[in-house]
């Protein structure tokens, strides 16, 4: 393996990691920019994605079939937790959204405990997704979930932003996280484009969740937490409500945690998490509305 | 820190309820009452889980040859869900409402590390079944007794394991820095390894949680020479990934670790790819064990419903029995008595060996067992003691 294969696999590595923190960043910038509210309930919202999978296909349903229905649980999961938890406090000051997402949390989580217990199970993937490729005569490898992730990030980002700059439900969703009394002032349904954010959001964290598990092998109702703390780092580096600033977070984020362990010696590289929350806070020090938000400050 | 906070208040509720769910089944009159809290949910809960089977399995046949001391005994259980809050919670319940007189628990050092203060302070016994610190009892205190051999003991098995029957003189060494029992058994690894003449050409880290181990698996893999195996301090969780995204990668080398691999999680996760993997722990339960550990196998199998999942189901068994001979010859349900007693026991028979303690050494010795896997089973590769072993 030569040095420059070396550094090919690394960036291979971050690049697929980046990825799926993107995804699930993206999908919180979303919520976020329509009605500033930080959705913690995002992370559970992927296991809803994830467990639909593997109970569907626990029970015979094929892969891709089960995949489709895992997302669009996690869609009807997300629309349900808009209206009965989120809609009645929308005018609420925001330590009370804030802790009514927490709640929310807390609740799927739990229910799914009870129901599930919090032993992880397996979650079965296809044979041809779990094949690995290799390039540079075996020094670089990924599997085809790799791959699948990078392109599915990929593609459903572009499709993303052809839905909010070429629709006009997407254009309203604009205009609704841009000043929301003005956008309702013009004759805008805000109570629609709300439902339809979260159903957007709701789906692409469906499809990270069960991309998570992919990579994970296995499903487990608290499986949530760690991917919604590193969306939300990655929004955060980003320009917390911006997607474009999302997208370029995650990859910065899964870049970081790479690198750090890839390039530093490893008596450095055990402090990989108190690196990464110190670059953090200083990001915030130097430019306190994210990468892409030079001039905004964010509110929580 | 925030995801220790967010499920201890989890665990605070759930544990509150379970609390009195099993208090009405605990006012039983004239029954010696045992502590025994678990990790039945949680990330401890396929050590935990199969550990208390054969706890409760113990308990009946003890109860079913006429108890201790006349009296029946009765195990009263917690779901503690691997969370040091809810653990903390589950120590004072048991201490000042049931009024147990010793108490069992755990598969993991943190664990114990959470109930240790109190049940020291409450003055009560304790035997962990599974936890393998051999420093617990001398960091939490006399009333804290080990079932199971300590960690130094195992990583010694590992490391001579690894020089002698797969020939590795280098080895790549993989720690999860976030857990007690995985750092230690990593120092302890790499004391014994070098003493063996043994030499570690590179270390990585990560932390339990983890799902992607790329970075570190490349950073392997770029090594010039390869190393001759790898030793991976892991928990159960992560083992079956390691293994999956470093075959995937292409590297086939063995991989030696701890009884952390000890879960069905290293078959169902790993796949094929736990193939050359190599595990030390308390007991060989499996095709052609012993007369001893086939008789458990059956008892176990006929009052859990399947076969035991690992060896903690034994640990879970001996402890019981440990507990209940000490409190025979303690004479009384009086808990200094049986913790005297406790430190006394002498050549006690058990499913995963003998245990003796020592005087003053609260960690008995015990032989160990390696385990392999090979076409997708678990065969006993190794059964040995340690010619060299750090100090705890």
């Amino acid at each position: 393996m030569t040095q420059l294969d070396y550094i090919l696999q690394q960036i291979v590595n971050a690049v697929s990691l980046g990825s799926l923190y993107a995804l699930v960043a993206v999908g919180l910038s979303i919520v976020f920019g329509v009605l500033k509210l930080t959705n913690f309930a995002h992370g559970d919202v992927m296991m809803v994605g994830a467990f639909g999978v593997a109970l569907l296909v626990g029970i015979g349903v094929p892969f891709p079939v089960a995949v489709i229905c895992g997302i669009a649980a996690a869609a009807v999961a997300g629309f349900l937790i808009e209206r009965i938890a989120y809609r009645p406090i929308r005018d609420a000051p925001d330590v009370a959204r804030l802790l009514t997402s927490l709640a929310v949390t807390y609740i799927i989580e739990n229910v799914g405990i009870l129901v599930f217990t919090s032993s992880p199970r397996n979650f079965p993937l296809p044979d041809i997704l779990n094949t690995s490729w290799e390039m540079s005569n075996g020094a670089i490898t990924f599997t085809s979930i790799n791959l699948l992730t990078i392109a599915l990030t990929f593609v459903s980002l572009l499709l993303l932003g052809w839905f909010i700059t070429r629709t006009t439900t997407g254009l309203g969703m604009r205009a609704a996280a841009e000043d929301m009394s003005a956008a309702h002032l013009v004759g805008l349904n805000v109570n629609r484009l709300i439902i339809v954010a979260f159903i957007v959001a709701s789906a692409y964290a469906g499809l990270a969740g069960i991309l998570w598990a992919a990579q994970a092998g296995v499903v487990q109702p608290q499986m949530g937490f760690t991917p919604l703390l590193k969306a939300f780092v990655a929004a955060i580096i980003g320009g917390f409500g911006s997607i474009a600033g999302a997208l370029v977070g995650g990859y910065i984020l899964g870049a970081l945690e790479i690198f750090i362990v890839a390039f530093l010696p490893s008596s450095v590289s055990s402090y990989r998490d108190a690196i990464v929350f110190a670059v953090l806070i200083a990001f915030l020090l130097v430019r306190p509305g994210g990468l892409l938000q030079p001039n905004r400050e964010i509110k929580l | 820190m925030i995801k220790l906070t967010r499920r201890g208040t989890i665990g605070l509720g759930l544990g509150a309820f379970f609390a009195l769910a099993s208090a009405s089944t605990a006012l039983a009159a004239d029954t010696i009452k045992i502590g025994y809290p678990a990790n039945l949910t949680g990330i401890q809960a396929s050590l935990d889980g199969p550990m208390l089977n054969g706890a409760k399995l113990a308990a009946s046949e003890i109860n079913a040859a006429g108890g201790v001391l006349g009296q029946q005994i009765e195990l009263v259980i917690y779901d503690s869900k691997s969370d040091s809050t809810t653990i903390s919670t589950v120590a004072s319940q048991l201490i000042d409402s049931d009024k147990v007189v010793g108490i069992i628990g755990f598969a993991d050092s943190d664990s114990v590390l959470a109930i240790g203060p109190q049940v020291q302070k409450a003055q009560i016994p304790f035997i962990t079944p599974g936890a393998t610190s051999p420093k617990l009892p001398s960091q939490l205190g006399n009333e804290i007794f080990l079932a199971a051999f300590g960690d130094n003991v195992q990583a010694a098995v590992g490391a001579e394991f690894a020089l002698n029957k797969l020939n590795g003189k280098t080895a790549y060494l993989l720690t999860d820095i976030g857990t007690e029992y995985t750092t230690l058994l990593s120092d302890y690894f790499v004391t014994a390894y070098e003493h063996g003449g043994g030499k570690i050409l590179e270390r990585d880290t990560y932390k339990i949680g983890d799902k992607t181990f790329t970075a570190q698996i490349a950073k392997l893999k770029a090594l010039s020479p390869q190393p001759d195996f790898v030793y991976a301090s892991s928990n159960a969780e992560e083992i079956g990934l390691i293994l999956k995204q470093m075959r995937q990668a292409g590297i086939n080398l063995p991989v030696v670790g701890g009884d952390g691999y000890d879960t069905p999680l290293l078959i169902q996760v790993g796949g094929d790819a736990a193939k050359d993997t190599y595990f030390t722990t308390h007991a060989y339960i499996g095709e052609g064990a012993t007369p001893k550990v086939q008789a458990f196998i059956d008892a176990y199998t006929k009052s859990a419903g399947n076969a035991p999942e690992n060896a903690f189901a034994a640990l879970g068994y001996d402890s019981v029995k440990l507990m209940a001979d000490a409190i025979k010859r303690a004479g009384a349900p009086d808990p200094a008595k049986i913790r005297d007693a406790l430190a006394a026991t002498s050549g006690l028979d058990g499913v995963t060996g003998t245990i003796t303690y020592r005087p003053g050494i609260s960690v008995p010795d015990k032989s160990v067992s390696v385990i392999g896997v090979k076409d997708g089973k678990l065969v006993l590769a190794s059964e040995a003691a340690p010619t060299f072993v750090a100090e705890p």
